[in-house]
């Protein structure tokens, strides 16, 4: 059916890059809220996910990839530099948000390629 | 409602506590010789402690991962500081004791200006994730259309 359009494995690998910039954010915006706060530990997206992606990929697996469920956790690399325990650093939190927010455009436009050569392809139009 | 905005309420909630952070010291910075309080002393410093709290939403959404939550913040209390007032040789002044030292608030203008500058600093990495997240939104929102 016309499910099957929308499995093909780098649109739905660029699917869930998107999901995990928002998440990405998320946890950012969690970390930079609590800049301040006593033993604080930074989130972020755990590290797994980047693994399980590369796997699914490999395996040209739909079913795979569309399962895939990213998840925040706490970053237990990061060392307290301060006094009060929180692990936060300003800065490399500002990067990784201006970072992220350009992986996000970079994602959302290929989602856009992707539909927009679906579209040329059903209706032989370029628009 | 819909989330549009990601991780807007944590950063909501962390310019909230920033801004009353900066109101915190500027009542510090305000009543740096006041030396007769309502209760006949001097002024005391007051500090913030902040707290991190755990998103209801997300732990409906995931229940099971405590560790792994996004976090908010906010302001648990507003702390007297204890530390001694700083005495003062002004046998002039009508609150000066038997010895004619006044008792000062134990307040550091300098301090205080540091504590300013970072709040606010604070406050600007939170704007820049709300700006952030609305543009990424509006990024969202023109996905599939051309140009």
């Amino acid at each position: 059916m016309i499910d099957a359009l929308f499995r093909q494995p780098n649109y739905l690998a660029a699917k869930k890059l998107l999901d995990v910039t928002v998440l990405r954010h998320e946890a950012i915006a969690s970390n930079l809220g609590n800049v301040e706060t006593p033993n604080y530990r930074r989130v972020d997206v755990a590290p797994g996910f980047e693994v399980s992606l590369r796997q699914a990929l490999a395996a040209r697996d739909p079913a795979r990839l569309a399962s895939l469920q990213p998840q925040v956790a706490v970053d237990t690399q990061a060392i307290a530099q301060r006094r009060d325990g929180n692990t936060v650093q300003l800065e490399n939190e500002l990067v990784r948000l201006h970072q992220n927010t350009v992986a996000h455009t970079l994602h959302s436009q290929l989602i856009t390629g992707a539909l927009l050569r679906l579209r040329l392809a059903i209706t032989g139009r370029p628009s | 409602m819909i989330n549009i905005l990601p991780g807007v309420e944590s950063s909501a909630a962390a310019l909230n506590a920033e801004r009353i952070r900066m109101e915190v010291i500027s009542q510090n910075i305000a009543n740096v010789n006041t030396t007769h309080g309502p209760d006949g002393k001097p002024y005391q410093r007051q500090q913030v402690v902040f707290e991190t709290v755990l998103q209801q939403q997300q732990q409906q959404d995931n229940p099971g991962g405590l560790a792994g939550s996004l976090q908010a913040v906010q302001v648990s209390r507003i702390e007297n500081d204890p530390s001694p007032p700083r005495m003062l040789y002004n046998p002039a002044h009508p609150d000066a004791n038997a010895q004619g030292m006044v008792a000062m608030p134990n307040i550091n203008v300098h301090s205080e200006m540091v504590d300013l500058i970072s709040a606010s600093r604070a406050f600007e990495a939170n704007l820049a994730v709300v700006k952030n997240a609305r543009a990424m939104a509006l990024q969202a929102l023109g996905i599939g259309r051309r140009g």
